[in-house]
């Protein structure tokens, strides 16, 4: 098999909570323990979970906004985390990323033009005025967008319109590598649509690579064409998107995928699942999922699954699926 | 006679630029028990009609036109000191913050107790029991104890299960829930709505569900009103309006969801953004975005076209059943 | 042309029109402040220059009342004080100096408090904990002790003609240095604020180092609330250097400010003289007054929300 885009090696980012700073050991919160992952060129890898599960932070974690505590990550075989800031500096235009928020990820003092030319400004200081106003613009209406709102402050444009923006900037650079941390989860149904339509439609063009952070599966479904499951900073299923709803393995990913809300008209149901997520100050040991999973047993208690590899390419952390208590 | 009717609902906002019609020309009826869903998206005014209704409007917002009976009642006309008889009495409210209705100072035992002891003349002896049993019809373990929990060790979705309870105290007519559950993980918002839907039926309490998701309100409701831009654009029962949309915003609406689209396929996209206020075009206020514009659509706004029961606003409407249900 | 037009069309210029109490001190402020720079142009006479001044228009009414000592004369408007100085020319002169002062020794704040709180909130940690210590340090000691301290030190030792000379050089850098934790404080806060929202880390993406970040993309977002304290901070110095030229520590009488010209005239007040110090204390306390004003409606209409996104 090829060398993989980018890659996540064991993973693990534990970050500091309260405590004063004469205290010696501070209380810590484990965002990730030990999550592997690689992502090849032209996929569109998603990462699914509930908030508080550490996909953001492994995605922040990939971009280097956050460096792990533990673990390598590395870009087309080159390890990039332990990078210095000047050595990093032809990764950044490599690797770019769209954000949640679309009323917070653009300056709000700033025009739009100036948005947009920052990055291309930084990474190609040859480049005359006159090309980069050209760039801009074709960046622009690619992601359909008109170009005279440069002039214009983020204020002045909806969120859609705003997210579309962001796009255009990550994009500037050319990137091969996109994270976008929930980028449709902010924006109205029918926007929704759009700013998917135009995430696809720059793949397809300039041949990127996404590594997609959502809480949604239906959007999964559509888009990506390999997931990640996440529960309280573990990856518990990974496998293609046809093979994860077609099969779901892990008792978490069922549950998930169960409680997606449908246009059947059928009236809800309960779901199976019992209990509060633990927070992440104070995990339970095990598996992670133990106190609510309803296949749980003693060795659940006790030993943390490894993810293991099935027939199909699928990979499943869980004792009972191992054991052959679920199929 | 009807729980709630709302007739010819108005609602404007004088600004210095001229008065902005925020809600125009909305009628609906909800009989004991039933459960209506209000979708639409941010700044269709569908929120707005939720505060109209128990004439909570924030300043300078007011009722420029309208009823709304309630209970023989007309709310619209009543002053201070009777809607606070009805509100939090005949009528609670959720909302999306579960902190809007907690005090985050007091433990939820006195919030319960005061509230109860607010609206009927008990001891707080009583009122403790009632607060147990409502605590343990949503489903809270060990609901003795947390009557001791301050607001901040509970985690979201428990906090929202103890505004149901609140909510459910005092043995309301009628729940108003605005996006009750949008701030919540999937599973754990299949899990709340799941309840709500339970309890409403088992109270036979009146439901009004503001969301964005259609979803969701197809799998609780039993009638459906679409706003779109300050006016309702669609309702009628539930089944009818999800399974043969009659109105072509409906219809994009669904149409956008990724699970209506073939997986890694562009989405069927509705373009532009919902007009704001200030900014309301001529005509049918769709007619930008609108596959089906005609002539007429430029010049008049259309009436609410009465199908038998169910209504779109939309001179196609019946040309549009025609063409057959989605999906 | 745009921008004007932008701003005549702006929420904040209608806000300002229909407010009354705003229009007025604004209009008394940009006086002042008109009057103050065009002192030299405006006064009768250069109240600096001795060769100007006679001795034996001293103590002169104003032009509409009358003393036991001597007549209201047409040339001096607001009559004389003891030495025979022209009022009126006097209180121009010194309405220009404590504005200056005002002015400079808030920029010396600004610049300090903004440079130590970007870096304070954007670095945090140690850098964060030894200036807000240091910041807490400063504000456990007054301003006014302070400056009373240093000045009266700088004055026993180098004498009082060199004193004279870098009056208010030293006036604008002792008020400016005592009260920088005002600034450092709110733009720690706003940076604290700033720094985790999404469009920093868009900036950490692209890969600018971390003082580009700050001082091109933090450091514009955090100046909005910096606005309201520092109308409330040029009066509070213009105070600070009225009561130490009162106290005798500020500005010399041979160039008075406000305060020196009402600490001069105090000891006439009791014999009948009461303009010479009457009429500047008018002139300090409407200026502070209106600037005070301005500042409590500038903090009613950019804070609530200063931006809808």
């Amino acid at each position: 098999m090829s060398t993989p885009l980018v890659e996540a090696k064991e993973i693990h980012k534990n970050f500091d909570v309260g405590g004063h700073f004469l205290q010696r050991e501070k209380p810590q919160v484990k965002a990730i323990n030990d999550v592997s992952v690689s992502i090849h060129e032209g996929e569109s890898f998603c990462l699914v979970g509930e908030s508080g599960c550490g996909k953001s932070t492994l995605a922040r974690t990939f971009m280097g906004l956050l460096k792990p505590s533990a673990g390598e990550i590395h870009y087309r075989g080159k390890r990039i985390d332990n990078l210095g800031h000047k050595d990093r500096m032809p990764y950044f235009q490599k690797m770019q990323m769209i954000f949640q928020n679309p009323y917070a990820s653009l300056n709000p003092r700033r025009t739009i033009q100036k948005t947009l030319e920052e990055p291309l400004r930084f990474h190609f200081p040859d480049l005359t005025d006159k090309e980069i106003g050209e760039k801009v613009e074709e960046v622009m209406t690619s992601v359909g967008n008109d170009p005279s709102w440069g002039k214009r402050y983020p204020h002045e444009f909806s969120g859609g319109q705003r997210q579309r923006i962001s796009i255009a900037r990550a994009l500037m650079v050319d990137p091969d590598f996109v994270v976008a941390d929930e980028p449709i989860s902010a924006l109205d149904v029918s926007i929704q649509a759009q700013v998917l339509n135009v995430m696809m439609d720059a793949q397809e063009k300039r041949k990127l690579t996404y590594l997609f952070i959502t809480h949604d599966l239906s959007v999964v479904q559509h888009f990506g064409s390999r997931v990640g499951v996440m529960y309280l900073g573990t990856l518990c299923e990974l496998a293609d998107t046809k093979t994860l709803y077609s099969n779901p393995r892990h008792p978490y990913t069922q549950v998930l995928l169960g409680a997606i809300p449908t246009l059947s008209c059928e009236e809800m149901t309960h779901t199976k699942l019992t209990g509060e997520v633990p927070s992440a100050m104070n995990l339970p040991t095990g598996c992670v999922f133990h106190n609510r999973c309803p296949h749980a047993n003693d060795r659940c208690k006790r030993e943390v699954p490894l993810l293991r590899k099935l027939d199909d390419g699928a990979a499943v952390a869980c004792h009972a699926l191992e054991e052959g208590r679920i199929s | 006679m009807a729980l709630l009717e709302v007739k010819n609902l108005h609602v404007e906002f004088p600004t210095r630029r001229g008065v902005l019609k925020a809600l125009r020309d909305v009628n609906f009826t909800l009989e004991k028990g039933e459960r209506l869903g209000i979708v639409g998206e941010s700044g269709a005014g569908k929120s707005l009609a939720a505060f109209a209704i128990i004439n909570l409007l924030s300043k300078p917002g007011r009722i420029s036109e309208g009823e709304i009976i309630f209970e023989g009642q007309d709310l619209s006309k009543m002053d201070d000191t009777q809607l606070r008889s009805v509100r939090g009495n005949r009528i609670s409210m959720i909302f999306q913050d579960p902190m809007m209705t907690l005090n985050p100072v007091l433990t939820i035992g006195t919030q319960m107790i005061e509230t109860l002891q607010a609206h009927r003349n008990i001891s707080k002896e009583e009122a403790r029991l009632i607060a147990i049993d409502r605590l343990n019809e949503v489903r809270i373990p060990s609901a003795e104890e947390r009557l001791e929990s301050y607001p901040h060790e509970l985690s979201g979705g428990m906090r929202q299960r103890v505004v149901i309870a609140i909510a459910l105290l005092t043995e309301p007519a009628m729940i108003i829930a605005d996006e009750p559950t949008t701030a919540l993980d999937v599973t754990i918002q299949a899990e709340i709505m799941s309840l709500m839907l339970d309890l409403c039926k088992m109270h036979n309490v009146g439901l009004i569900l503001i969301t964005h998701d259609l979803a969701v309100v197809s799998q609780v409701t039993q009638k459906i009103m679409v706003m779109y831009a300050g006016r309702v654009a669609e309702q009628g029962p539930t089944r009818d309006v999800i399974q043969n949309p009659r109105h072509p915003y409906t219809r994009g609406l669904m149409s956008a969801l990724p699970q209506q689209n073939q997986a890694g396929k562009r989405l069927y996209q509705i373009p532009g953004s919902m007009p704001t206020l200030d900014a309301m075009p001529e005509g049918c206020p769709f007619n930008p975005r609108c596959e089906y514009v005609g002539e007429r659509c430029y010049t008049t706004v259309p009436e609410l076209e009465d199908l038998g029961g169910h209504m779109a606003r939309c001179f196609k409407a019946r040309e549009l059943k025609e063409s057959g249900s989605l999906s | 042309m745009l921008k004007l037009k932008t701003f005549l069309d702006s929420d904040f210029f209608y806000q300002f029109k229909s407010d009354r109490v705003a229009i007025i001190s604004f209009s008394v402020i940009f006086l002042f402040f008109a009057a103050a720079l065009f002192a030299p142009l405006l006064s009768p006479m250069d109240p600096h220059d001795p060769s100007q001044i006679d001795i034996m228009d001293s103590e002169i009414p104003p032009v509409w009342s009358s003393s036991d000592y001597a007549e209201p004369d047409e040339r001096f408007l607001l009559g004389t004080d003891a030495q025979g100085r022209d009022m009126l020319s006097a209180i121009l002169y010194g309405l220009r100096i404590s504005i200056i002062i005002g002015l400079f020794a808030v920029a010396v704040q600004m610049g300090l408090g903004i440079a130590i709180g970007l870096i304070s909130g954007y670095v945090g940690g140690r850098v964060d904990a030894f200036f807000m210590r240091l910041a807490d340090i400063q504000l456990s000691l007054s301003t006014m002790m302070i400056a009373i301290i240093v000045l009266a030190i700088f004055q026993a030792s180098f004498g009082a003609e060199l004193y004279e000379e870098l009056a208010i050089f030293m006036l604008v850098m002792v008020i400016g240095i005592a009260e920088w934790p005002q600034y450092a404080r709110t733009i720690r806060a706003s940076v604290l604020a700033e720094k985790n929202k999404e469009y920093v880390d868009a900036a950490r993406v692209i890969g600018l180092s971390s003082p580009t970040i700050m001082v091109r993309h933090i450091l514009p977002n955090t100046l909005s609330p910096l606005l309201v304290i520092s109308t409330v901070q040029v009066a509070n110095a213009i105070i600070s250097e009225a009561a130490l030229s009162f106290l005798g520590l500020g500005m010399p009488v041979t160039m008075p400010s406000l305060g020196s010209l009402i600490s001069a005239g105090f000891e006439f007040i009791f014999s009948g003289s009461w303009w010479i110090t009457t009429i500047p204390s008018i002139v300090l306390i409407t200026l502070i007054l209106t600037i005070n004003l301005l500042g409590d409606w500038l903090r009613d209409v950019l804070n609530p929300k200063l931006y809808k996104g």
